[in-house]
């Protein structure tokens, strides 16, 4: 009896995703309008970068596709791969030169950004900015001074309390009306920023955690072998927090590179502020499933790699596993 | 005979009203092997780790190799006494994300700022004398305890020090991997070293000690030469102790 009750529901399901599945790819194939797409495809990259200039964003990205590749299939035990965490750090440099030009390079502002381009600008920038500044918090969090203590947990309290949103129009808004007149700080660096101070409350808080599964006995024997206070935090204590805090970490990039889009919200065209506006123009009038379904193949992508770039590293940083 | 620590009426308490530490005096000469036992709670091993400023003394006054240590003690004269006085603990306590090499070679490069390769070069001999030499480029966690002890060890002696404190270095070991790092000590011990050793271990004892320490509630209750110590201890505390150990 209930064999056939399992059969029959197995059937039913099995014709209600084959017939979804169908559907999806009949309007795919036939029924969606991918012109929103293909004929705007520089547009999504590099927004409104100057077309004589789009080689520079194109050159930045292409760098980091190949890098990611190269980290996540290169040959292993090879010379050169002690060289790929400098790869990777100078490629935030690199794409700043590129884009900001100078040296050489025309300069072009950054109201020309845009794109994927300027989303992974953001997310690149405000991890960096926010990683050293989460650390400082959390070790201020733990630290024996009264006062230091007390005020990053105020600030990261604080900043958990806050959404983003309002974090982001602060930045965006307030902060100009509290400058100086004729100091203006740049739109993208605004959004860094309070990006930064944002991620670093709880970037903050898995370092946190991190620092805590450290046995407080590896400290002491650091000690007893002479390391300072501030050397056994460098090299014996920080090593294996952030290690542990690493799969967290990789949570909190993903949501970076996905909180990225609120920018669209403030008048920064990224990856989503972009679709807006191609969607405001006559000619691409209602091609919103089009141009979403799109969005969210790049956003999977990028998110994906990252995810497999942080996979990566860990298994990289796990000491017994890499040397066997 | 030179003194290498000599500790008078120290005192220490975690709770207020509990004594750890109970006015305890004793002297260790250079050269000696002190075997400190007593039950757990006594505060053997919180005397040891007074002798490298682990913890800070509540009363009374250490010399230790020279260099004075109070309750009123500052960070560098700690340091000055931890760059001569090596420390092996009962967890081991090794740097899991280092390797066996670089867990040795660590501090000489750090702290005593040795070139790296003369550094690398004294952590195998030391590893060698440890007998394993082979596990140089392995991690802690592939070790077996009594390897890592050993690492343990040779760690220390990286550093060249005068006097060597064992805390229950073998308390934490299978039974068949104990003997391993005895044996690791009285190498130590022939060699004239220094060493303060708290263990429950009684052949070791009586065959390496040239003094046995036993303490109980925070005080020395006797300090004997290992035979008198083992077959005819002066005090009743000591003899019912050995009594239980022998069961």
């Amino acid at each position: 009896m209930n064999r056939w009750l399992d059969r029959l529901i197995t059937l039913l399901l099995a014709a209600l995703i084959g017939w979804g599945g169908w559907s999806t790819l009949h309007w795919l194939i036939h029924g969606a309008d991918w012109s929103v797409v293909t004929t705007n495809l520089p547009l999504y990259a590099v927004g409104s970068f100057p077309a004589d200039q789009r080689w520079r964003p194109l050159v930045w990205m292409v760098g980091l596709v190949l890098l990611t590749v190269l980290t996540l299939l290169g040959p292993k035990r090879i010379g050169w791969r002690g060289a790929l965490p400098l790869l990777w750090i100078a490629m935030a440099p690199i794409g700043l030169w590129l884009l900001v030009g100078g040296l050489g390079l025309l300069p072009v502002g950054t109201r020309d950004w845009g794109g994927l381009t300027l989303t992974l600008l953001l997310t690149a920038g405000s991890g960096m900015l926010a990683l050293p500044l989460g650390v400082l918090l959390a070790l201020g969090r733990r630290s024996a001074l009264p006062v230091l203590r007390w005020s990053s947990t105020a600030y990261i309290e604080l900043m958990r309390a806050v959404p983003l949103i309002a974090v982001l129009f602060f930045g965006q808004l307030l902060i100009p009306l509290f400058l100086p007149p004729g100091l203006e700080i740049n739109r993208v660096l605004r959004a860094v920023v309070a990006f930064a101070l944002f991620a670093a409350a709880y970037i903050a808080e898995d370092v946190r955690g991190g620092l805590q599964a450290i046995p407080p006995t590896q400290r002491e024997a650091a000690e007893v072998l002479g390391l300072s206070p501030l050397q056994s935090l460098q090299l014996v204590v920080l090593p294996q927090a952030l290690r542990i805090a690493l799969p967290s970490l990789t949570n909190q990039a993903v949501g970076l590179l996905q909180n990225t889009s609120l920018m669209a919200l403030l008048g920064l065209v990224e990856l989503l502020g972009i679709s807006r506006s191609l969607l405001a123009n006559p000619a691409f009038i209602g091609r919103y499933l089009e141009v979403y379904l799109w969005l969210a193949a790049v956003y999977w992508l990028c998110c994906t790699a990252m995810a497999l770039l942080a996979r990566h590293l860990e298994v990289q940083l796990d000491p017994v596993r890499s040397n066997r | 005979m030179t003194v290498a620590i000599r500790a008078t009426d120290l005192v220490k308490s975690y709770i207020p009203g509990v004594r750890a530490l109970d006015g305890v005096s004793l002297d260790v000469t250079c050269g000696e092997v002190l075997v400190v036992m007593g039950p757990s709670g006594s505060g053997k091993s919180t005397l040891i780790r007074t002798f490298n400023g682990l913890e800070p003394l509540d009363g009374g006054e250490l010399d230790v190799l020279g260099m004075r240590l109070d309750a009123a003690h500052e960070e560098h004269q700690v340091r000055a006494i931890r760059k001569r006085v090596g420390m092996v603990f009962q967890q081991f306590n090794l740097f899991p994300h280092l390797s066996i090499l670089d867990n040795i070679t660590l501090a000489p490069i750090k702290v005593q700022k040795r070139a790296k390769a003369a550094a690398e070069q004294r952590a195998i001999e030391l590893l060698d004398q440890m007998g394993i030499r082979e596990q140089a480029r392995k991690f802690p966690a592939q070790l077996s305890g009594g390897q890592q002890q050993r690492v343990a060890i040779a760690r220390a002696l990286a550093l060249d020090p005068e006097v060597m404190l064992f805390d229950e270095p073998t308390s934490a070991l299978d039974p068949e991997r104990v003997k391993e790092v005895l044996d690791a000590m009285r190498q130590l011990a022939r060699g004239g070293m220094t060493m303060v050793v708290v263990t429950h271990e009684l052949g070791f004892a009586r065959e390496v000690a040239d003094r046995v320490m036993f303490m109980d509630q925070g005080q020395v209750v006797e300090i004997s030469d290992p035979e008198t110590f083992f077959s005819n201890a002066k005090e009743e505390r000591s003899r019912k102790f050995l009594n239980q150990m022998q069961h």
